[in-house]
């Protein structure tokens, strides 16, 4: 076996390499050396040289050589030779050949393609090759049939984006004093490159005396490590901060008013029909001039800013008018601490003392000089993710949690909230329409037009702000006239997914598996999904394979290579090729290069683009990729040398990158994209309720809170670091963890609540929602709000015919009913807390 | 000639266990041992609770029980302080396992080398690792010596995705565990069983 040439500088001798790569035990893709005796992996570390996390690993990335060696991986094409499928029924594989297995893949798919490229259902997402997500639409299929929404950002993203042309979001890990985290495990235990981002955050704690406040239902790593718990009910962290903003704006009036007149849209007049008040010449929003007494357009070139209003009623051009700011306030007259109290059972004292911490923190007014330029200097923030926005109302969630930044003008400002871009492009950040930054609510793929009756499967028509519902593909596909769709599927195709294990309502996912006439797999391991497959093709694994990885950047920005440490230790292809072959052998190669040619960017340099009927394998178009980004003398070449081309951002490109352009803090696209969908759905006989597009935050109870009362407990899961971002106990290191760490010893029960229902310690329990039941065992602990279980994503497996080892379970997602019901109507999120009650089995 | 020590900084630590892998993957160790873990302790009722983080090795005492009681010498402490076994001169005894006040010594038994982690046949990985173990001998946390000796850091060390646990030299004083034992006043586990561990942790 030859071994990959390996960088001298990571100190290679004749027996011993070590290669320089990426990691891909989860999506963050973290820099890593991988060392090999003999031509056998032995060691993964993290890549001193590379900033994003240096010598870092977590314990997943850790592992990955055993994933290398399971020899319950894909070792060849497979076909199926028992024609029943079913949870739990042996598929019966037999070894196929490459050639043999692309002929029937490709005859199938090009019948279907012929016939009607929709009958094909795509479940694809790899995040860090996010340009094989295109795939689908090069075949003509719309569809999305997994999670991406529910699960990550689908009410996260896309107000991200509207904000200031961001992805994700974090705070500042180098200038933060006072970081509240609601439902996410930023800098401890999950989401955006664990391995760098919980050294800066312990360096934050520890270093510089950062005081951490978490407000999360269950204690996670993150929560024993703050220095407040505060508890509380799921999906009612809204509630909570709108009762501190209440105290910020009514008791304390402590805001950054001149951040809010100078940087936002807060002083824009605001008509009864919830739109800017204009100019009648220019057409330009107005603001009321508390100096002048009188109306101007927003830049006017008299008027001063800082003298905008952000109160009051006024009466301009013949219309009842005020501030976004003083509508805001209107609405908050109803949150008081008090009322929100009662609703997310945090203590009203709590609240207030939280508001009073945060915006004492928050050293309005104040700068800071870096790189000799002076900021504004704002070190209070609050940082959330999934836990506090997969909800009913998930839109109105993070423009709350905005809300709570903007109104101590922390955003992109040292210590405050900063934007973090998808990838090495930073920031979308363009002007748009009346001063304002341009909103960037699409970031993953070109908005679906508004249409009637829509093509996709999830309904990307009727959602023009939201992030792919993989889980409304449901019920098209059983129910295909309920949303006006004219076909039924006849073939899915899997690649690096898993629908039946990530989506909710398991027994309806079966439903659709046992629909599909022919079920193609691409993966590295079989898993709940993969085993009702027809057809699987073995991919590489990643220590095996060569990829341009773009670090999607906390505090990095650039592009790794993964560059393979061994040869293929099986009959495995890269599941780019794999594709681009079905592609050619159904006739769509053209429109694969053309579509491979803007999402990979390569429209910028035309010299460089694929043509349309030539097939170009993975790796000349990641060397096209890296000359693209970096230049013609820094091809695959250069990579294969340097390893990385990462570096740690500038001041000047973290912070303010908005410039000139005002940010919203009256989120007026909300009504806009309200109206035309409003519009377009009356053309339907169905309900479509649009009050989901709120341009301000609102508290206002959900289906969680009206529904299903007799169900007294809320469920929620969670994941811990050694199971961040996609549990791996298939890998037995980490399953024997798991097996030890009392997180995942069962279902977690407060003692209160278990000792009135009779329940023990070690019991085993039935979980029962309105949509179906689970067993588990009862672990009790302290460590959960009373009124909540909180289970583990690491006791959820069931697979039966692969490496997956079935634990408890316990899975979670089976209790979670589907439907329009249970999904937020701005964004498409899914709501991911569910009513259960408990019993003793 | 330094006196190896560590510091485990128990405010840093988020319990994710990157060590544990780590080791797992330095030592290649069959199933069930673990010459590095990590163990929780929850105290307190809801909604006052807390829970901390414990990382737990070999503790490379400078009076160590565990050398005091092997007949054979094979358990010993190297000059610079790392507590070793020579598996050539173990005989298996145990004594060593049963002293250790700690509980953070393995013994190999027979037949447990041909037990890889995915049952039946061994990986490539395994099979590497595995020998330069001998069944029938006691093993345990080395310290990394093979790396501490090439001049790198223990494998748990490098890896710690929190930085909460620092490798230096006790007997410097202007190392960084030095300073940080006395910055933050750090201590030994059961310091009264006058074992005097190399390691110290510090209080969150």
């Amino acid at each position: 076996m030859s071994v990959a040439k390996a960088p001298s500088k990571a100190g290679s001798s004749k027996d011993t390499q070590w290669t320089q790569s990426v990691c891909k035990m989860c999506l963050a893709g973290c820099g890593i050396k991988v060392k090999t005796e003999e031509g056998v992996v032995t060691k993964i570390e993290g890549d001193p040289s590379n900033p994003d996390n240096y010598e870092k690993l977590c314990g997943k990335g850790n592992a990955g050589l055993m994933r290398l060696y399971d020899p319950h991986r894909v070792k060849a094409p497979m076909i199926r030779t028992n024609p029943d499928k079913g949870p739990g029924v042996d598929p019966k594989w037999k070894e196929i050949s490459w050639d043999e297995a692309m002929d029937i893949v490709g005859k199938k798919l090009k019948a279907i393609r012929e016939d009607d490229p929709r009958k094909l259902v795509c479940a694809v997402s790899d995040f860090q090759r996010i340009h094989l997500w295109a795939w689908p639409a090069a075949f003509g299929s719309p569809h999305y049939f997994t999670t991406v929404g529910q699960y990550c950002g689908a009410a996260y993203h896309p107000i991200n984006g509207i904000l200031d042309g961001s992805f994700a979001c974090i705070n500042d890990y180098d200038y933060c004093d006072y970081w509240i985290q609601i439902g996410c495990g930023d800098g401890f235990s999950s989401h955006l490159h664990l391995s760098g981002s919980a050294t800066r955050m312990a360096d934050a704690r520890v270093k510089r005396g950062m005081k951490v406040v978490y407000v999360e239902p269950r204690m996670s790593a993150g929560a024993a490590k703050a220095d407040e718990w505060i508890p509380i009910l799921p999906g009612t962290d809204r509630a909570f901060v709108m009762g501190m903003i209440y105290v910020m704006v009514y008791e304390l009036k402590k805001y950054d008013a001149e951040f809010l007149k100078t940087k936002t849209n807060a002083p824009y007049l605001i008509g009864p029909d919830g739109h800017y008040v204009r100019d009648k010449n220019t057409g330009k929003p107005l603001v009321w001039d508390e100096g002048a007494n009188k109306a101007r357009t927003f830049d006017d070139m008299y008027g001063d800013s800082k003298q905008f209003a952000l109160e009051g009623k006024y009466k301009v051009e013949g219309v009842e008018c005020r501030p976004g700011f003083e509508i805001f306030k209107e609405i908050l007259k109803d949150n008081t601490p008090d009322k929100m109290s009662k609703v997310c059972t945090v203590p009203s004292d709590t609240i207030r003392r939280i508001a009073k911490e945060y915006v004492e923190a928050a050293k309005i007014g104040s700068t800071i000089m870096l790189d000799g330029k002076e900021y504004p200097y704002r070190p209070a923030a609050v940082n959330y993710y999934r836990g506090a926005l997969a909800h009913i109302d998930g839109a109105i969630d993070n423009i709350a949690y905005k809300m709570l930044n903007i109104l101590i003008g922390n955003i992109d400002v040292p210590g405050g909230h900063l934007g973090v871009p998808m990838d090495h492009r930073g920031l979308w950040v363009e002007p748009g329409p009346d001063g304002m930054i341009k909103p960037q609510p699409h970031m993953l793929h070109p908005p679906y037009p508004l249409k009637n009756p829509p093509d996709s499967y999830q309904l990307m028509e009727w959602f023009p702000l939201g992030v792919d519902a993989g889980h409304m593909s449901l019920e098209s596909i059983l129910e295909p006239a309920k949303f006006g769709h004219s076909y039924e599927p006849e073939a899915m195709l899997i690649y690096h997914s898993n629908p039946m294990w990530n989506m909710p309502a398991t027994s309806l996912v079966q439903e659709v598996f046992k629909k599909m006439k022919f079920i193609i797999a691409i993966d590295v391991i079989v898993n709940e999904s993969t085993e009702w497959a027809d057809i699987i093709l073995p991919d590489h694994s990643y220590l095996e394979s060569t990829l341009m990885v773009c670090l999607e950047p906390p505090v990095v920005t650039g592009h790794a290579l993964r560059q393979p440490a061994v040869n293929p230790l099986y009959n495995s292809r890269d599941a780019g090729d794999i594709l681009t072959d079905i592609a050619e052998r159904v006739g769509c190669l053209g429109n694969w290069n053309d579509i491979l040619n803007f999402v990979l960017g390569l429209i910028n340099r035309p010299e460089l683009m694929l043509e349309p009927d030539k097939k170009y394998n993975h790796l000349e178009i990641m060397d096209r990729v890296a000359k693209c980004v970096y230049g013609d003398d820094k091809g695959l070449d250069w990579f294969r040398k340097h390893g990385h081309a990462v570096r740690i951002r500038t001041p000047e490109e973290v912070y303010l990158p908005y410039g000139e352009n005002r940010i919203p803090f009256y989120f007026g696209i909300m009504l806009e994209e309200a109206e035309k969908v409003k519009k377009l759905m009356a053309e339907t006989k169905i309900e479509w309720d649009v009050s989901a597009y709120q341009p301000l935050p609102i508290w206002r109870e959900t289906a969680l809170f009206t529904d299903n009362l007799d169900y007294d407990l809320f469920a929620i899961c969670f994941k811990s670091a050694i199971v961040n971002f996609s549990e791996s106990t298939s890998i037995p290191w980490i399953g024997e963890i798991v097996d030890k760490t009392p997180d995942n010893s069962g279902v977690w029960i407060n003692p209160v609540t278990a000792q009135a229902k009779g329940i023990k310690d070690g019991d085993e329990i039935i979980i029962e929602s309105a949509a179906d039941k689970i067993l588990g065992i009862a672990r009790l602990t302290h460590e959960v709000h009373p009124d909540v279980l909180a289970i583990s994503n690491a006791i959820s497996r069931f697979a039966e015919h692969s490496g997956v080892q079935r634990r408890m379970g316990t899975h979670f997602n089976k209790l979670l009913p589907t439907g329009l019901k249970w999904t937020d109507m701005c964004t498409g999120a899914l709501e991911t807390t569910v009513r259960v009650k408990v019993r003793k089995a | 000639m330094p006196r190896y020590g560590m510091v485990v900084d128990l405010k840093r630590c988020v319990g994710c266990n990157a060590c544990t892998v780590a080791c797992k993957a330095e030592h290649g160790t069959p199933p069930g041992i673990f010459f590095t873990k990590v163990f929780e302790q929850v105290t307190g009722k809801f909604p006052i609770v807390h829970k901390k983080y414990v990382p737990n090795l070999c503790y490379h005492c400078t009076d160590a029980p565990c050398n005091k009681v092997c007949p054979t010498g094979a358990s010993h402490s190297r000059e610079d302080g790392i507590v070793l076994v020579d598996d050539n001169q173990c005989i298996g005894c145990r004594a060593c396992y049963v002293a250790c006040p700690y509980k953070n010594r393995y013994f190999l038994p027979k037949g447990h080398l041909k037990k890889g982690y995915f049952g039946g046949k061994l990986t490539p990985f395994e099979e590497k690792k595995y020998s330069k173990y001998q069944e029938g001998t006691v093993i345990k946390c080395t310290f990394c010596a093979d790396r501490v000796d090439a001049g790198q850091k223990p494998a748990c060390v490098v890896t710690c995705i929190a930085a909460a646990r620092i490798f230096g030299d006790l007997d410097d004083p202007q190392s960084e565990i030095s300073r940080l034992i006395r910055q933050r006043g750090g201590s030994q586990p059961l310091s009264d069983m006058n074992t005097e561990p190399a390691v110290y942790y510090l209080e969150g």
